[in-house]
């Protein structure tokens, strides 16, 4: 008997089960800075990407006003965030960020009853040891929460405060996956970073590893990751912003889900 | 199939299932702000309030304890409970007194969403300060999230009050922040927004485009005229709100029953401002072009010439439409009137020009020079020169204009002149 059972069922509505892979879209930053391009009509953006990925990061507030899109056969699955940032406000947001902030908007079984597959936070690494330790610690409550409730937790590694430069920026994504892999992580999102990196970190980890992208990657792109052992790409709102968004999805999608069943 | 939620419900009381909009009334404000008539007659006031057919009526949970029994009934308002508390109106800067000024800038959670429940409310309100500091909307986000963590479990609709305030927050920047504000608001768990205008319609229009729920606008402060009033509930209607919550508007009009009856005949009913106003009636009037409703069929320009029988061609017209230019970005037809500013009058050397007795420009012919001193210190150039050099400019038609009886689309309407600068 697998007591495991509701999240490896859920966990399969991601990354799929037939290959191990998974296409993400993530739009949750308008609760940041608001609509930005190509998200200003929730419902449109999601159409244009639902066919082609597995799961979509929204916000609760989205997967409840937008649940009829959501989940189901042939359609992305919501993964919820449930924290909060303003430390992507830069200069070009109306009221950047000069106080970096970061706070829950939800837990496990709010987010259970919206239907998540899975619930997605922030590791903010580089700010100051307060700020990371308070981090550290509702994260830790979060993972005990999801455990409770057999929903699977992906953790967002994002090494952007100050102490984080191009020197040790990459020792600082693997430092992020050790304490989140220790933590209780059933699932890490890392930042794009070399070769090297990424296979050194796919190789020890446990859990699933995901590269996120600010762009629609090549199929140069997708196929480094996925040799270097990577299990999906997390794609973030700023696609949102490409013309023919489904035509490029459907390559995508092609490239990371079917090219390798029809070799 | 479809999933019925106690939030559908209620949302549905709330707005009107015919237009899926809703006249609401704020009576919080004993809550937070000093003593004032209003506060002090809420109970008379209230009572006028549902008569005029509100919708909504926004109260604390005190006075829905002690007022709730006038909303009661099926066509009766919807109680909206405010689950907050905050001290904004005692930091000085508003426009109401301070009996004990505060000095730090304070929001707090003071009801839970199953409180609300408990006296029948059909939604609760909250604030979202943004702008103030980033642990100020920190603090305001963590709340709006407990809330719309427990308004999602008891089914009550959540409705967010974006609010920009406070030393980050500029004229340049306001509307952008707002726009922001309405969105981040929607993705934390707003059901409907309650937001201030930002303005002008096209920003009002991107904000309710992107805030993806229903978007009623408040009111502020209270106008000086009803007018003023109505024109922001007709503007924000123009750019796709789904009604209103206004306050001190309607608290301490002279007649809150007519000011909330007029209200809902703009948003429930479609009448315009002037219909409902009854205005051209008594008093000096000017006139006033929307640019947004324009729609550049040129018949003021054609029924203005015709009616003065100045001559023939649209270029005699004492108004004009301007358009798009070909190649610029597309803008709004622009009407451009007389606005009765008198700088005219002003700079007439003779005093031929001057404002009548009834309140629109005249001539003495037999003091103009046509020295055209008037043609050009019209800001607008809407005066032209007839063949002796004499001013042809807007006498209102002797006061019933032929543009604005025409304009079918409203773009020209009658607007009150309160006083002359020129005229004793």
């Amino acid at each position: 008997m697998n007591i495991d059972i509701g999240k490896t069922i859920r966990m399969s509505d991601i990354i799929d089960a037939r290959d191990g892979r998974s296409l993400i879209v993530d739009t949750t930053m308008a609760s940041v800075i608001g609509a930005t391009e190509g998200l200003e009509h929730v419902s449109e953006a999601i159409g244009s990407v639902n066919e082609f990925c597995d799961a979509v990061i929204v916000n609760p507030g989205t997967a409840e006003h937008h649940a009829p899109l959501l989940g189901g056969k042939n359609r992305a699955t919501p993964v919820i965030r449930v924290d909060w940032t303003n430390a992507f406000r830069g200069e070009d947001f109306c009221l950047p960020a000069t106080d970096v902030k970061r706070l829950m908007v939800s837990d496990g079984s709010d987010a259970l009853e919206l239907g998540a597959s899975a619930v997605i936070a922030s590791l903010l690494f580089g700010f100051d040891d307060d700020f990371e330790s308070t981090n550290i610690r509702d994260l830790s409550h979060l993972a005990r929460e999801c455990q409770t409730l057999f929903l699977p937790l992906f953790v967002d590694i994002q090494p952007i405060g100050d102490r984080v430069s191009e020197e040790n920026f990459e020792e600082s994504i693997k430092l992020g996956c050790s304490f989140m892999l220790e933590l209780g992580a059933e699932a890490l999102l890392i930042p794009s970073c070399s070769a090297e990196t990424l296979k050194f970190i796919c190789d020890w980890m446990s859990v699933p590893v995901l590269v996120r992208q600010d762009t629609l990657p090549s199929k140069d792109e997708i196929e480094m990751i996925f040799e270097n052992g990577a299990a999906g790409i997390v794609l973030s709102h700023r696609i949102f912003a490409q013309k023919n968004l489904s035509n490029e999805m459907e390559k995508i999608h092609w490239l990371i889900h079917e090219k390798e069943a029809v070799q | 199939m479809s999933v019925y939620s106690g939030k559908t419900a209620r949302l549905n009381r709330l707005f009107n299932p015919k237009d899926g909009r809703a006249v609401c009334v704020a009576a919080d404000h004993g809550w937070m702000s000093d003593v004032t008539p209003n506060v002090v007659e809420l109970a008379r006031i209230l009572k006028l309030v549902v008569e005029g057919g509100a919708d909504g009526i926004l109260i604390s949970y005190g006075t829905a304890l002690r007022l709730g029994h006038l909303m009661q009934g099926k066509d009766a308002p919807a109680v909206l409970i405010r689950a907050d508390w905050m001290n904004m109106p005692r930091l000085g800067g508003s426009n109401v007194s301070n009996v004990l000024p505060a000095v730090n800038f304070r929001k707090m959670a003071t009801s839970f969403a199953r409180d609300a429940l408990r006296v029948g409310a059909s939604a609760i309100t909250i604030y979202y300060f943004i702008g103030y500091s980033d642990e100020f909307e920190a603090i305001n986000l963590e709340q709006a999230a407990d809330f719309a963590r427990e308004c999602r479990k008891v089914g009550l609709p959540l409705i967010i009050e974006p609010m920009a305030v406070g030393g980050m927050v500029t004229g340049v920047n306001i509307a952008e922040i707002l726009i922001a504000s309405g969105r981040i608001a929607t993705e934390i768990g707003a059901d409907a927004l309650k937001i201030p205008y930002t303005g002008d319609v096209k920003t009002f229009k991107k904000l309710v485009d992107q805030a993806g729920v229903p978007v009623l606008v408040l009111g502020g402060a209270k106008s000086d005229v009803p007018r003023d009033a109505l024109e922001l509930v007709d503007e924000a209607l123009r750019a796709g709100a789904a009604g209103t919550v206004f306050g001190r508007n309607v608290t301490k009009a002279k007649d809150p029953k007519k000011m909330v009856a007029d209200i809902c005949a703009l948003v429930h009913e479609g009448k315009s401002i002037s219909d409902i106003l009854e205005e051209k009636k008594e008093g000096f009037f000017r006139l006033k072009s929307d640019p947004d409703k324009c729609l550049g069929c040129r018949i003021c320009e054609t029924v203005c010439q015709r009616f003065h029988g100045d001559g023939y061609g649209q270029h005699l017209a004492r108004l004009r439409i301007e358009f798009p230019e070909i190649g610029q970005e597309l803008k709004p037809f622009k009407p451009v009137v007389c606005t009765l500013c008198e700088k005219c009058v002003i700079a007439c050397p003779t005093g031929a020009l001057k404002i009548s007795g009834e309140g629109y420009l005249i001539l003495d012919r037999e003091l103009c020079t046509s020295c055209g001193e008037c043609i050009a210190a019209c800001p607008f150039n809407v005066m032209i020169p007839d063949e002796a050099g004499m001013p042809i400019f807007c006498d209102l038609c002797g006061g019933e204009p032929e543009c604005v009886r025409w304009c079918k689309a409203e773009a020209l309407t009658l607007v009150p002149k309160k006083k002359f600068i020129t005229r004793n």
